[in-house]
């Protein structure tokens, strides 16, 4: 039997014969001044976990990621708010001495485990406009479930005042080519797409920029010099493809016509400067403003039927925990196989991405992968294609996903991943 | 020898006529094709080819029209229809091929003269005017074409002729009153038109409804006031039309059937409860012109429909009459029974619904006829009468009769014997909600100590019956006088709920508070949570988080904490609101 295996059918064994109800304290022998909060399938709530862990270390309290014990367990001191914090959110914890966690260590150090340090909070930033929809977006849902504080800042504020005071950023599904993710082609004329326009017209106004192409193109760089300094994004959706179009075609006319008033630069292809972009690199541009597409990054062309491929499942890769424990945290899960999920820009095609991304997930067999990791300057940046891990063919309108429903959703929790993974100690990686 | 030759003569001009048609036909064939295809120059040239042979070829002629209309050379038509005219002067068809080619030309003169030709062929055909009031419409000449359908009219001597068509014309210029006025001279005329007349008609606007019914009341024909009165229940008055619709039913049983049922049929969409009375009425018209089994199940479909539209009176009638009809089928009676006896413990007269029963019950089965006991019972339970309810439901022992006795006991505060009631009756009487509602009352009384409270059966019959008000406060006296581990805590928890429902937020807070301090495992949690919708409800957030965290700490093992940890979700904002 594999150790994984193991581990997980003992974690589910230990749950079954506990007589308590969700969300409840386990005690693994005597009463300790520990709680491991498992992230096997024993966990009540794997989402509101690191909501536990979140605020736990907001709360100044040192914590641990046992990176692939029990599917990416954490520890936390036994403190009496911690205890509160997790039986109010119904997240399983198991009490465990100083004994067994010497035996736990023991068991992580002879195995492809780590226990990673959790020092500080990171500070969260979302960008979104200030009006945005509340549950149009998968990461703000995700953040709001588990109850992890954030802010959200829109162009003003990236402009202004700057990212400086951020550890992580988040983008999700905004247009980095100033094109209204070229909505003007199936939604001309509604309410919601005239009000989009307006507003970011406005601000650009605003910010002194001649249009809302330029407007985006400033707060790209500005993200890009974030992540250069030492920030974290991380994109989902078509933040991902776009933020690399308008960077690598900063000296290019990307922008259709009813953007910035003259129509896209017809060689805008042999223009682009991909040493400027983060991950991709050597795209096919479409450029036709009437084709509900952007470039060739994307694998899946949900708005193009005659390109559009079809959902699969992705599965995530495993790594060295002790090597290359920050690409381990942002894996970490109970699921190594997830359903696919469209957005936007689903996916990232191999033949795109730059030689020295990590690839996190794939659909073995398939052109693309489906999420990815890098390192830009001091910072990193995480691309993760499609929209809602919980509403694969997500539409505009639909009903907003309500995550008590899905409180083991594997896909949110590779988000959760995201938000987590600034928080784990810097150490010189091994070699 | 002489007569061989003419034999042979006589079969190669059969051979010959006989080839000749079949050419005729390919050559056909082959223009439609081309047709068809979008080739209409070809085919001009092929229909042409067919015409030269027999000029007056109706199909072949229809095609050439076909085929000159999408090339602008409508003009060739008219010498082939003179072609066809010399040929054949009866058909009706050359003429209408010529009436529309002159129109399209703008040329009245010689269309009229095709007309008055096509006329004096048929005398008595409204055809030729219809064309020509049709040909003119299309190059949007009302006024020419009506002058064209009433000299059609003034030909043939017939002032219903050509009806319909006027009255469209009139629709068309929003002359609702001109149309009414046509389309019942149409419907008279042809009562075909009827469904036509009213569709059309229905479409009026509301500003013009009143003046098309005065036009038609004061029409003499009958067909008029039928209209009148279908279009009165199409409109909002389904009594007032049917009343009137009635009066024009003509004295042949049949014939009333079939109007009575097209009237229905216009109905047939409509649920209100006015037009399911009317619906009634029109059944029992039928079943009043009907014999044998249609009769019955007329007087049973009507009964339905007054009972459904809320008149007890007739519905019970209906049902009274099919009952006691001795030569009606037996499952009707059975059913018209069971529906009495419903109609009647509804409108609350449960003496004749027991009445009823005793006299029909040989006619049931035996799962009937407890059914039937339990209708009764209950009847009786909602006037008080305790009694006679507790005999009627006394030898019935399957659970649906264990579970109302368990309410009989109940209401008569005789606790320990309601308890015993239901729990002998299970989850399994009734429905879902109704087996959910035994168990609460269940975990209420099994605390109490005594085995008779009768101020607590009597306030949960007055709740049963719906005086929320009234019940709450005996309930609240009977709860003070509990100890909370006794059952108290349980009904302050009951009548909280009550009075939440009610919209007492005030007393219905005060009570689920009491039951929160004072209840038990079971008991408290459902309190704290009723009272953490409650102010999440009445939008005091911070409340809310507080009571339903306080929940959840305090009975995390509850069965109950989800839903509060789902609550404590959306009053955080964690979760949408939906």
């Amino acid at each position: 039997m594999r150790r994984r295996s193991f581990i997980k059918q003992s974690g589910a064994a230990l749950a079954a014969v506990s007589p308590l109800g969700l969300g409840a304290v386990r005690y693994l022998g005597e009463a300790g001044p520990w709680l491991v909060v498992p992230m096997d399938d024993a966990q009540d709530d794997h989402l509101k976990a690191y909501g536990v862990t979140f605020r736990a270390l907001k709360r100044g309290v040192k914590c641990e990621w046992f990176l692939n014990y029990r599917d990416g367990s954490f520890l936390i001191p036994a403190d009496d708010a911690t205890v509160r914090d997790a039986q109010l959110s119904g997240v399983t914890t198991e009490s465990v001495s100083d004994g067994a966690l010497l035996s736990i260590r023991g068991e992580i150090a002879g195995a492809n485990m780590e226990a990673v340090p959790l020092e500080k909070a990171p500070e969260v930033a979302v960008y979104a406009p200030p009006d945005a929809a509340p549950w149009d977006d998968a990461v703000t849902m995700a953040l709001q479930y588990a109850g992890i504080r954030f802010e959200t800042v829109w162009d003003s504020e990236v402009l202004g005042a700057g990212l400086g005071e951020y550890d992580w950023l988040h983008l999700h599904h905004e247009d980095f080519t100033g094109q209204y993710s070229k909505f003007f082609l199936n939604y001309s004329g509604t309410a919601w797409l005239n009000a989009m326009v307006a507003q970011n017209e406005s601000m650009a106004r605003q910010l002194g920029q001649p249009n809302v192409p330029a407007l985006k193109l400033a707060v790209a760089e500005s993200i890009s010099r974030f992540v250069t300094d030492g920030g974290f994004i991380f994109a989902m959706c078509t933040a991902t493809e776009t933020l690399d179009l308008a960077l690598a075609g900063a000296d290019v006319d990307l922008a259709a016509s009813y953007a910035d008033g003259d129509p896209i630069d017809p060689n805008a292809a042999s223009k682009m400067n991909w040493d400027r972009s983060l991950a991709f690199e050597n795209a096919d541009l479409v450029l036709s403003p009437t084709v509900p597409q952007f470039s060739n990054i994307d694998g899946h062309q949900v708005n193009a039927p005659a390109r559009r491929q079809s959902l699969g499942s992705f599965t995530l890769f495993s790594f060295s925990a002790k090597i290359d424990p920050v690409a381990s945290m942002l894996v970490q899960n109970h699921r190594e196989v997830i359903p696919d999920f469209y957005g936007l820009t689903t996916s990232f095609t191999r033949g795109t991405l730059k030689p020295g991304v990590t690839i996190l997930a794939d659909e073995p067999g398939a052109h693309w992968v489906k999420y990815i990791h890098g390192e830009a300057g001091k910072g990193t940046y995480t691309f993760f294609g499609g929209h809602d891990p919980e509403d694969p063919q997500h539409q505009i309108g639909d009903a907003p996903t309500d995550l008590s429903l899905h409180p083991h959703s594997p896909g949110y929790r590779l988000i959760l991943n995201n938000v987590l993974f600034p928080a784990a100690k810097k150490k010189e990686l091994k070699t | 020898m002489r007569f061989m030759v003419l034999i042979a003569y006589s079969m190669l001009a059969t051979v010959a006529t006989a080839s000749g048609v079949q050419a005729q036909r390919l050559g056909v064939a082959r223009a439609f094709d081309l047709e068809r295809r979008g080739s209409y120059a070809d085919a001009v040239e092929a229909y042409g080819k067919v015409l030269a042979d027999s000029p007056g070829d109706v199909t072949a002629l229809l095609g050439m029209e076909r085929s000159l209309t999408p090339l602008g050379r409508i003009p060739e038509i008219i010498p082939l229809v003179r072609n066809a005219l010399a040929e054949d002067s009866t058909t009706g068809a050359i003429y209408a091929i010529g009436v529309r080619a002159w129109a399209q030309l703008d040329q009245p003169d010689s269309l009229e003269v095709m007309v008055v030709r096509w006329a004096a062929q048929h005398p008595d055909e409204e055809t030729p005017y219809r064309e020509w009031g049709r040909a003119l419409l299309r190059r949007q000449r009302r006024d020419a074409a009506r002058d064209a359908y009433l000299r059609g009219r003034s030909a043939l001597g017939d002032p219903s002729a050509l009806a319909a068509e006027l009255a469209l014309l009139a629709t068309s210029e929003e002359d609702h009153v001109a149309a009414a006025r046509e389309w019942a001279l149409a419907a008279h005329r042809l009562p075909g038109y009827r469904a036509s007349a009213l569709n059309s008609l229905g479409q009026t606007p509301e500003r013009q409804r009143e003046a098309v019914l005065r036009q038609l009341r004061q029409d003499t024909l009958v067909v008029a006031r039928r209209l009148e009165a279908e279009l009165r229940a199409h409109w909002g008055d389904p009594v007032g039309g049917y009343a009137l619709f009635v009066t024009t039913l003509p004295d042949d049983p049949v014939q009333a059937i079939q109007i009575i049922r097209q009237f229905l049929e216009q109905l047939r969409s409509q649920r209100s409860p006015a037009v399911r009375r009317v619906q009634g009425m029109a059944y029992e018209g039928i079943a009043d012109r009907s014999t044998g089994p249609q009769a019955s199940r007329m007087r049973l479909e009507s009964a339905r429909a007054y009972a459904e539209g809320g008149d007890q009176e007739s519905a019970r009638r209906m049902l009274a009459r099919l009952a006691g009809d001795p030569r009606a089928p037996a499952d009707l009676v059975a059913g018209a029974t069971a529906t009495l006896i419903d109609v009647l413990v509804a409108e609350g007269s449960v003496e004749d619904a027991e009445h009823r029963l005793e006299e029909f019950q040989g006619g049931l089965s035996g799962e009937e006829r407890l059914a039937l006991r339990r209708t009764v019972a209950w009847g009786w339970v909602r006037q008080g009468d305790l009694g006679r309810a507790g005999r009627l439901v006394a030898s019935d022992s399957t659970v649906d009769g264990l579970a109302l006795a368990g309410y009989i006991a109940l209401f008569s505060g005789d606790i320990a014997s309601a308890v015993d009631r239901f729990q002998g009756a299970g989850p399994y009487a009734g429905t879902r909600e109704e087996a959910v509602a035994r168990t609460t009352l269940l975990a209420l009384l099994q605390p109490i100590e005594a085995d008779t409270l009768e101020a607590l059966g009597e306030g949960l019959m007055i709740l049963h019956r719906g005086d929320t008000v009234t019940a709450v406060a005996q309930l609240a006296g009977v709860a003070e006088s509990l100890p909370d581990a006794g059952g108290g805590a349980e009904l302050y928890l009951l009548i909280g709920k009550a009075a939440l429902a009610n919209g007492d937020m005030s007393r219905g807070e005060a009570w689920l508070r009491k039951a929160a301090a004072g209840g038990t495992q079971a008991t408290a949690p459902a309190a704290e949570l009723e009272l953490g919708r409650m102010l999440l409800k009445l939008g005091r957030r911070e409340e809310a988080i507080d009571t339903l965290e306080h929940m959840i700490l305090s009975y995390g093992g509850s069965a109950l904490a989800p839903q509060a940890r789902r609550l404590l979700d959306q009053a955080r904002g964690g979760i949408p609101r939906i």
